[in-house]
């Protein structure tokens, strides 16, 4: 459904993301690893145009999306989630899920939505008129990709979900991703927590120095390569 | 007795003050910088109602109507053309602050050469004899314009509240680049606070000059307590800056009781400074 093709992508004209060749299926879970520094959240920031794209292509469903603006690929099915605690801390949970709503109301009816994501997180509607500064950490994140499912997205793109979160969170966190991709949902996961995103993803890309350095299934965690990279050499 | 009329003169004070206030306060919260020349607005939608009203014998109600809508336009244009292209310049909220400072210098003078120097009046509500209300006295005029000032806030507050705008507002103002994400254009918000913000910016205009005198400064002045008042009640809440207005108005109120009025100016100035050294988030702001 996304195809990338020879990406160049940064900031201010300095090249960060460096001649990425990617793509997602429907349904799939693929996880992006590497050590900090090396691109993986600027990449997912050029999917959704909050970094400068310099050269190559980003076709969704067949269409050439390179130079779309943000709020038209929302429009599009494509939704993100950034990192740390992205929730607007001063609104209601419900006004945030709004928030996740604007450019939608129109086309989808809101309680319905609202509907299904509560059906998926129940703990948000029983807080629904807290402020979200008074939910914990793992409520925040689920808070946050709630928002992001208000927007009937096809393809979200997650930027470490697990930061700050208990091992028990993380792990609840990952097995609401997988029940999500059951429901035809894509998926491209930033993570650190190399070992319990792992269990989820059906590819793992590792990201070297902007580029795709390698791929390959869950297996490739067991591959000596990836151990020389987390420690620096090649 | 003497308490009773210390609260009504506060009331009045502090309804003014608030107007003033919370619409500079919408317009900080939403695009994170000082915007001096609410102020110039203010004093620019009085004449425009002087203008009008007594130059060209319009209806007061119909005159008081453009006079917002022409308030709330003109803060807006000064969003499009000065703050706008500053903005995508990447200036600092320091240098937005500056220009603010000059807009507020500029539109002042330009309405000292368009319509004098000399105080101007209305006249719109006779001054009357007052009616008395537990041995405080207060003038009708003085009534409309606490009522006014209460209706319009209690509105601007279900405007942030409830509605898909004002919860637009808030969001931007909580954080920006989050807004951007789920597909909110910042630049509208700012533009849309700014329209509303300035709206209120007229109704504090026509406010003042039915209550007071049209002066070229008295934006100014005005300004400087609104932002007291703002800073009192802490710059990034509304509520928090329509609060601080009243405790100032209730302030000046009671200073005017112990010190000579002179020291009336002094008085904004001197809570303005405790809240700076000793709270300087004000009462209800947020600490970062």
């Amino acid at each position: 459904m996304l195809k990338v093709e020879n990406l160049s992508a940064g900031y201010s004209g300095i090249e960060v993301i460096k001649g990425v060749n990617f793509c997602i299926g429907s349904s799939e879970i693929v996880l992006i690893l590497g050590p900090n520094g090396t691109g993986k959240s600027t990449f997912l920031k050029s999917l959704f145009k909050l970094a400068d794209i310099y050269s190559g292509k980003i076709w969704f469903f067949g269409k050439d999306i390179t130079q779309f603006l943000t709020h038209q690929i929302i429009d599009f099915g494509i939704s993100y989630v950034p990192q740390g605690r992205p929730v607007f801390s001063q609104l209601t949970v419900l006004e945030n899920l709004e928030m996740g709503f604007w450019l939608f109301s129109d086309r989808f009816n809101l309680g319905k939505s609202l509907e299904r994501v509560f059906q998926e997180f129940p703990v948000l509607e029983a807080k629904k008129h807290l402020p979200a500064n008074s939910l914990s950490g793992g409520e925040q994140q689920m808070l946050a990709i709630s928002r992001a499912l208000m927007q009937h997205p096809k393809l979200i793109l997650l930027d470490e979900p697990s930061l700050g979160l208990s091992p028990k969170l993380s792990k609840q966190i990952f097995s609401k991703l997988v029940k999500l991709k059951q429901q035809n949902l894509s998926i491209i996961l930033v993570e650190q927590n190399a070992r319990g995103a792992a269990e989820i993803a059906d590819r793992i890309c590792i990201f070297v120095d902007g580029q795709i350095g390698l791929e390959g299934d869950r297996e490739l965690l067991r591959d000596p390569r990836v151990k020389e990279l987390y420690l620096g050499g090649l | 007795m003497i308490f009773a009329q210390l609260l009504i003169n506060s009331l009045i004070t502090g309804a003014i003050y608030a107007l003033v206030a919370s619409g500079f306060s919408i317009i900080y919260s939403v695009c994170k910088f000082v915007h001096f020349a609410h102020g110039a607005v203010i004093t620019v939608a009085g004449y425009f109602l002087y203008f009008l009203y007594v130059r060209l014998g319009f209806n007061f109600y119909f005159a008081a109507s453009l006079t917002v809508l022409f308030a709330s336009l003109l803060g807006a244009s000064l969003n499009l053309t000065i703050y706008k292209k500053l903005r995508t310049k990447k200036s600092s909220s320091a240098i937005l602050l500056l220009a603010s400072v000059g807009l507020l210098i500029f539109l002042e003078s330009f309405a000292l050469l368009l319509m004098g120097a000399d105080v101007k009046t209305l006249n719109f509500i006779p001054v009357s004899k007052g009616l008395k209300i537990l041995g405080a006295v207060i003038t009708p005029l003085q009534v409309v314009v606490i009522l006014a000032s209460l209706i319009v806030l209690v509105l601007t507050y279900v405007l942030m509240k409830q509605t898909k705008l004002g919860k637009a507002m808030r969001a931007v103002a909580d954080n920006k680049d989050l807004a951007e994400i789920v597909g909110v254009s910042a630049e509208k918000i700012y533009n849309w606070s700014f329209l509303l913000g300035s709206s209120i910016a007229g109704i504090a205009g026509i406010l003042v000059s039915l209550e007071h005198n049209l002066e070229p400064t008295m934006g100014t002045s005005l300004m400087i307590k609104g932002f007291a008042a703002a800073v009192i009640g802490g710059m990034d809440s509304v509520a928090g800056s329509i609060l601080g207005a009243f405790l100032l108005g209730f302030l000046e109120n009671l200073g005017g009781w112990f010190f000579p009025s002179a020291y009336k100016e002094a008085i904004a100035f001197a809570a303005l400074l405790t809240f700076l050294l000793f709270r300087p988030h004000g009462i209800l702001g947020s600490k970062s």
